[in-house]
């Protein structure tokens, strides 16, 4: 006998593993779940592991500390060999993550894999999806750079925002009132041993249930879920038109499995790692933070609500989402698994997904914020600029100096806060115009106090030139009524 | 057949090294590996021109220095005409009586003295071509005396007022500089040195070919200047004609900051 065996069947005498793995390894699984959209939930288990291996390596060299935080990744960036490869791994690793374990769940869900008896499954799945996006905060406060510190002061905002023991929470989560040398390190506590710690259970049990309960069975219509006869029908399913999970099975998810790792190390050579960006220091106001991928669709939804929304969106809308998540196998789960027969739970997820699309690609662009370096660094179109009088060049000017661009667009440059001034004169006449930029309103403020009347007609003589060549500039029918009243060309002068 | 799996275990050797070699080659290059330096430097630490102009400067004076709306940077005259620290201390100051802002830390801006300095290296680097105007006579950039509007007035109907044209009114190629709007948003030295550097983005020629009978001399140049400056009315830009300041209720601009 060779030695190796020799060690194993001493090491297995003791450890009586080999039965319980075996049954678990063949046991038969239902014919059609051998299906590529069986291959999502061992895809995230192995993207997890990933994230544990390349983040036991991250920690090797990363500097739990506030000062120290962005330097250590400064040097894993530029000065340890493929030290950025690393971090793009973890980087990419988190976002392909929070993608497949999002289309696991809709997968699962859409399979009726939650209903009877595999509810608690789906109750652990929902802790886990919260700990998935506990994990790409809190990796977000790690990667200590801008982005990080004011996303942490939201995080910190919003916790201060419960009532009664807002400032307690506040406290907890930042080791002080305010973001300090203590906050990092109780990030670094919770990213690190905490949630991962708990996630890594949780698999554990999730994966148990799994092998315990079966593999969810191929939906049909009409083959409805009932208590009393569900575990017969699966057993007899399983055992006339079953196959052994290994290897019949599994090669598919090793298969996938194997291209996602691929993908993140594609992502990770090809894109490289996620900043860090400037140097997190509250004093450099030059900056437009945002939060991550994953998040931006929050970033979207709370820039649009109104103010006195936020705190009823913010305080209100998770738990119940959540309680909603974990509801849905208690409410329905029995019946219809095939989504031929759920028309609800199918425009349910659609429904998210779009409106999770779109909110997310708002927050890509921000048109609700002001760019701040447009009105010196967008330059004026030159084509707005030809054949115009000095006077109108000054207005152009004067809309540079006060920063009108910011919040207005010329040829497709500057914040989109405000309408496109390409074609402002074919809508606005001169009367009008003066009247918007003195007053204001329609959520632009008042400039009148800003600007000397000089300043004001030389923007408004600009502004009137501002139309596409071939549509009439706005008029104003009462205006030649008038002129032709008091007969005067004082208007036509000007 | 014991030749040919030896030959096929070959080929595949040689295929696997082939691979590793340019797996490692590409490794040295991947494009997602970081370049040098912190990807966001601390703003102070920005110290490239072309960054600098681009973000602080391109705004009004144009990407390239020229057809902007402001002063044209681009134009090697101006870069002889303005000395080093006048144009150090233009960017930091800004132009009293133009719309050009103060740049500088101490005023309220957000540039450093070692990226002003960078702006004025590199203004020069890249439009400057050395000292154009020596030997030419031209007039110098800062006026030495007052000038006399009284005289002015012939050198601006001589030199500007075919293109700018003579009352103001009547339209004309080059648009009106007679308009008290114009002239309130501007001051003497910008006049002055349009006048002398031209704008050869716009067309507009140097002292020089202003005037048909030869070039405009210092004292015309400053005497023009100030005429101009002497028509700038007492309530510049009154939006409803030029009798509207006996009519407070045709000045919405005091009307609005009056109400604060």
């Amino acid at each position: 006998m060779p030695w190796y065996r020799q060690v194993y069947d001493w090491l297995e005498h003791r450890l009586q593993l080999e039965g319980p793995v075996m049954e678990a390894m063949v046991h038969p699984v239902p014919r059609k779940t051998a299906s590529w959209w069986y291959v999502f939930g061992s895809a995230s288990f192995v993207l997890l592991i990933l994230q544990v291996v390349t983040g036991i390596l991250l920690a090797l060299v990363y500097a739990p500390s506030a000062a120290h935080a962005w330097d250590s990744l400064e040097v894993l960036n530029h000065q340890l060999p493929l030290g950025w490869f690393l971090r793009a791994m973890h980087g990419w690793g988190s976002n392909f993550m929070v993608a497949v374990v999002l289309i696991h769940m809709c997968q699962v869900f859409l399979f009726g894999g939650h209903k009877y008896p595999r509810e608690f499954t789906w109750v652990l799945g929902v802790c886990m999806l919260l700990m998935t996006l506990g994990m790409a905060f809190t990796g977000q406060v790690l990667r200590f750079d801008q982005d990080a510190y004011w996303g942490l002061g939201i995080g910190a905002s919003i916790a201060g925002r419960v009532p009664f023991v807002g400032g307690q929470l506040v406290h907890l989560m930042l080791g002080g009132p305010m973001i300090n040398g203590a906050t990092l390190t109780r990030f670094f506590a919770l990213h690190v041993f905490v949630i991962p710690g708990a996630l890594l259970a949780f698999t554990g049990l999730h994966l148990w249930m799994v092998v315990k309960l079966g593999i969810n069975e191929w939906p049909m219509p009409g083959r409805i879920v009932r208590r009393e006869t569900y575990m017969k029908e699966y057993h007899d399913l399983t055992h006339t038109d079953g196959l052994a999970f290994v290897p019949l099975a599994v090669w598919k998810d090793l298969f996938f499995s194997a291209a996602i790792l691929l993908a993140v190390a594609a992502c990770a050579a090809y894109f490289g790692p996620f900043g860090p960006k400037g140097a997190p220091d509250p004093t450099i106001i030059n900056t437009v933070p945002k939060p991550d991928f994953f998040f931006l669709w929050l970033y979207t939804v709370l820039s649009y609500l109104p103010p006195n929304l936020e705190t009823p969106f913010l305080l209100i809308v998770p738990p119940i989402a959540i309680a909603f998540l974990i509801a849905i196998p208690f409410v329905a789960g029995i019946g219809e698994k095939s989504w031929w027969r759920r028309p609800v739970a199918v425009f349910a997820v659609f429904f998210i997904a779009v409106c999770w699309g779109a909110f997310t690609q708002l927050g890509t662009y921000t048109p609700w914020s002001p760019q701040m370096h447009a009105w010196s660094g967008a330059p004026v179109p030159e084509k707005l600029l030809v054949n115009r009088t000095p006077l109108e060049r000054q207005g152009a000017v004067v809309l540079q100096q006060k920063q009108c661009r910011n919040c207005h667009e010329l040829g497709g440059m500057g914040g989109q806060r405000g309408p496109a001034l390409d074609d402002v004169a074919g809508h606005m006449t001169e009367d009008q115009l003066y009247r918007q930029v003195l007053q204001g309103g329609g959520n632009m403020p008042a400039y009148g106090a800003a600007l000397s009347p000089a300043e004001t007609t030389a923007l408004v003589k600009f502004l009137t030139t501002l139309k596409v060549n071939y549509a009439p500039a706005a008029s104003d029918a009462s205006r030649q009524v008038a002129d032709a009243d008091t007969g005067t060309a004082a208007t036509g002068a000007r | 057949m014991q030749s040919e799996v030896s030959s096929r275990a070959k080929n595949v050797t040689r295929y696997g090294c082939l691979l590793l070699a340019v797996s490692f080659l590409a490794g040295c290059k991947l494009p997602g590996k970081p370049k040098d330096g912190p990807e966001v430097p601390r703003p102070e630490q920005v110290l490239s021109f072309d960054e600098l102009y681009a973000a602080n400067c391109s705004g009004c004076h144009g990407a390239h220095g020229e057809k902007g709306p402001a002063m044209n940077l681009a134009n090697p005259e101006y870069q002889a005409l303005v000395d080093d620290a006048s144009l150090r201390d233009i960017i930091v100051n800004g132009e009293k009586g133009t719309l050009m802002p103060a740049f500088g830390e101490k005023q309220g801006g957000e540039l450093t003295d070692a990226q002003v300095n960078v702006l004025v290296k590199g203004l020069r680097a890249k439009w400057g071509k050395g000292d154009v105007l020596s030997g030419l006579n031209a007039p110098t950039w800062k006026a030495t005396h007052a000038g006399d509007p009284a005289a002015g007035k012939l050198v601006y109907e001589a030199a500007c007022a075919r293109c700018h044209s003579a009352s103001g009114s009547q339209p004309s190629k080059g648009g009106s500089i007679l308009d008290g709007s114009f002239l309130a948003v501007v001051n003497e030295q910008m006049i002055r040195t349009t006048v002398i550097a031209g704008r050869p983005d716009l067309g507009m020629p140097d002292w020089r070919s202003l005037k048909q009978s030869g070039p405009l001399t210092d004292n015309e140049v400053t005497d023009v200047t100030a005429w101009l400056m002497s028509q700038k009315p007492a309530l510049p830009g009154q939006p409803y004609g030029s009798a509207a300041p006996a009519q407070p209720a045709a000045a919405p601009a005091n009307k609005i900051s009056g109400k604060d």
